[in-house]
């Protein structure tokens, strides 16, 4: 009963936010999207709807007005799904480090499947970061897919049960 | 009743590369007033080049304002502190900065032409023209080491010569590229769906970039002659073939042929460096610590960026103050907007090639 499997790995549609990167990393995305080196061939599609979206591209060393953004748009992208921080600044705060206003990477915010180094990260570096995520979306998604005994369902009202607290939306105070 | 609509643009949004906010006032389709948040992407680095970092790394950590125009930053920069040493770069060094910045300048250009492209509903020229991108991508890469971000200017020199094989390669790419540009003009001015998007639409008149004291393309596109290579003789650009572009109408239209037209001058003078290259050392020994205050101004591919940079003699410098194209072209933009349909919103905003992490830092 693996139905959706295929469908997600022949087709992942990328989110793109910038959480206060310099732009470098974010042009060599959208060079890696275009014909040169064409992410497209793999299904990729850039789309700007989180709610449609399975890998979730983040450039920028999380600052600390975008955070908030930052975990709102990652509980809105439906399960399974994949966060690829692409850069150096995105992964440990880089050249930010310490700054007044960054909060230093955003695996302190929410879980990072594939990190992609560089400053700025080519876009070969990119290409090999979005085929490593697209193996983790295939096991994640099978592993949402997995047919369950009838005892084990027992189990799994109890799993989704404790998931509806974490699915709260997140408070923020700014409109 | 209320008469009219507020629509959000914003802060996430497929048509922008960066977080801004737009909170447009509708009256219909008509926009009647515009409200713009920008300070999503502050990172606070002006405050870190006074207290983390030594002066001689500041030039690489104000590259990564932007990374659009990073060659820039660390040029204004540069020129800052040679200014406060007492150091004129000889004219080899000179000619290999302004190259950089030349190049830097067509791919920017490039890229704001595609996502002007895209914004107006034309997917297959945003591809065709990053396509033509990237030979100004690979030039760079071979000058440098990098495609983005390459710390080329270093303070006394550039960290890198030019051999004969790269003017070569330089020339086979920019021969490709300007046959390719020329076929975009073409493009730009007789497709008639391109011209439905683009002419008569979000238009700035020569009066309101005066007032609003618009920069760069946005001005040139309205008639307003405000260049910094024209003004500054830190650069020796009359040297090399600089010609100023102007246009008079000031919608879409105008500003993409600045652009188009700019990149044709900055293929010229690229040409011209590369044959004409002084001989010289390409880094010389600067000694001392800067002490006092410091000007410059250099031409972006958006327009003005203003450096001011104070020492005391110190290692860590007292003051840097960034004032970026787009900052001062915001209330010029806001203008704009006013009284156009809500459709055209996204192209408009593309053609002034906003860049908010410059405007935040
Ligand atoms: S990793 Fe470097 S190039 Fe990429 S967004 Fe961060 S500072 Fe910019």
């Amino acid at each position: 009963m693996k139905f959706f499997t295929p469908f997600r790995k022949k087709s992942p549609w990328i989110l793109h936010y910038n959480a206060g990167s310099c732009n470098g990393c974010d042009i060599e995305i959208l060079a890696a999207l275009g014909p040169k080196f064409d992410l497209e061939r793999f299904g990729a599609i850039n789309t700007g709807n989180p709610k449609q979206s399975d890998i979730f591209l983040v450039t920028g060393p999380v600052t600390y007005r975008s955070r908030e953004r930052l975990v709102e748009l990652y509980t809105q992208i439906p399960e399974p799904k994949v966060v690829v921080a692409v850069g150096s600044c995105t992964d440990t705060g880089g050249v930010f480090r310490g700054m007044l206003n960054v909060e230093d990477g955003i695996d302190r915010y929410i879980p990072v499947d594939v990190y992609i180094p560089g400053c700025a990260a080519s876009p070969q570096l990119i290409i090999d970061g979005l085929v490593k995520a697209l193996e983790i979306l295939e096991t994640k998604s099978k592993a949402i897919e997995k047919p369950f005994k009838l005892f084990g369902a027992v189990q799994m009202i109890g799993t989704k049960l404790s998931r509806l607290n974490m699915a709260q939306r997140v408070r923020h105070d700014e409109n | 009743m209320k008469k009219t609509v507020q629509i959000p643009l914003g802060s996430q949004h497929i048509s922008l590369l960066e977080p801004i906010r737009f909170k447009f006032e509708c009256e219909n389709e008509k926009i009647i007033g515009v409200d713009a948040d920008v300070g999503f992407v502050h990172r606070g680095v002006e405050l870190a080049c006074t207290r983390k970092f030594e002066f001689k790394q500041v030039g690489y950590v104000v590259a990564r304002v932007c990374g659009l125009c990073a060659i820039t930053h660390s040029l204004s920069y540069t020129l800052a502190v040679e200014k406060l040493l007492g150091y004129e770069a000889n004219d080899r060094i000179k000619y290999l900065r302004m190259l950089m910045v030349e190049l830097d300048r067509i791919h920017s250009h490039m890229l704001c032409l595609a996502h002007t492209a895209e914004n107006a509903g034309f997917e297959a020229l945003f591809m065709q023209i990053m396509a033509q991108r990237e030979p100004v991508m690979d030039i760079q890469e071979a000058i440098s080491g990098n495609r983005v971000q390459f710390d080329y200017i270093s303070i006394g020199g550039v960290n890198r010569d030019l051999t004969p094989d790269l003017s070569a390669l330089i020339h086979k790419n920019l021969a490709a590229l300007s046959e390719k540009v020329d076929a975009l003009m073409m493009l730009f001015d007789t497709n008639w769906s391109l011209s439905l998007k683009y002419k008569g639409i979000g238009v700035l008149s020569l009066e309101n970039a005066y007032t609003y004291n618009a920069l760069g393309p946005l001005a040139r596109a309205a008639g307003l002659a405000s260049d910094v290579r024209s003004e500054s003789s830190d650069l020796p650009y009359e040297a090399v073939g600089y010609t100023m572009v102007l246009e008079s109408s000031g919608d879409i239209h105008a500003r993409n042929f600045v652009r188009l037209r700019e990149i044709v001058n900055s293929i010229a003078m690229c040409r011209n460096i590369v044959d004409n290259l002084p001989v010289g050392e390409i880094q010389e020994k600067v000694k001392g610590k800067p002490k006092g205050e410091a000007v410059v101004r250099v031409e972006a591919p958006r327009g003005e960026l203003f450096y001011l940079v104070r020492g005391s003699g110190q290692n860590i410098l007292e003051r840097v103050r960034i004032k970026t194209p787009t900052f001062s072209g915001i209330p010029a933009m806001m203008e704009v907007f006013k009284g156009s349909q809500y459709a055209d919103a996204p192209a408009i905003l593309a053609s002034f090639d906003p860049c908010m992490s410059c405007t935040a830092k």
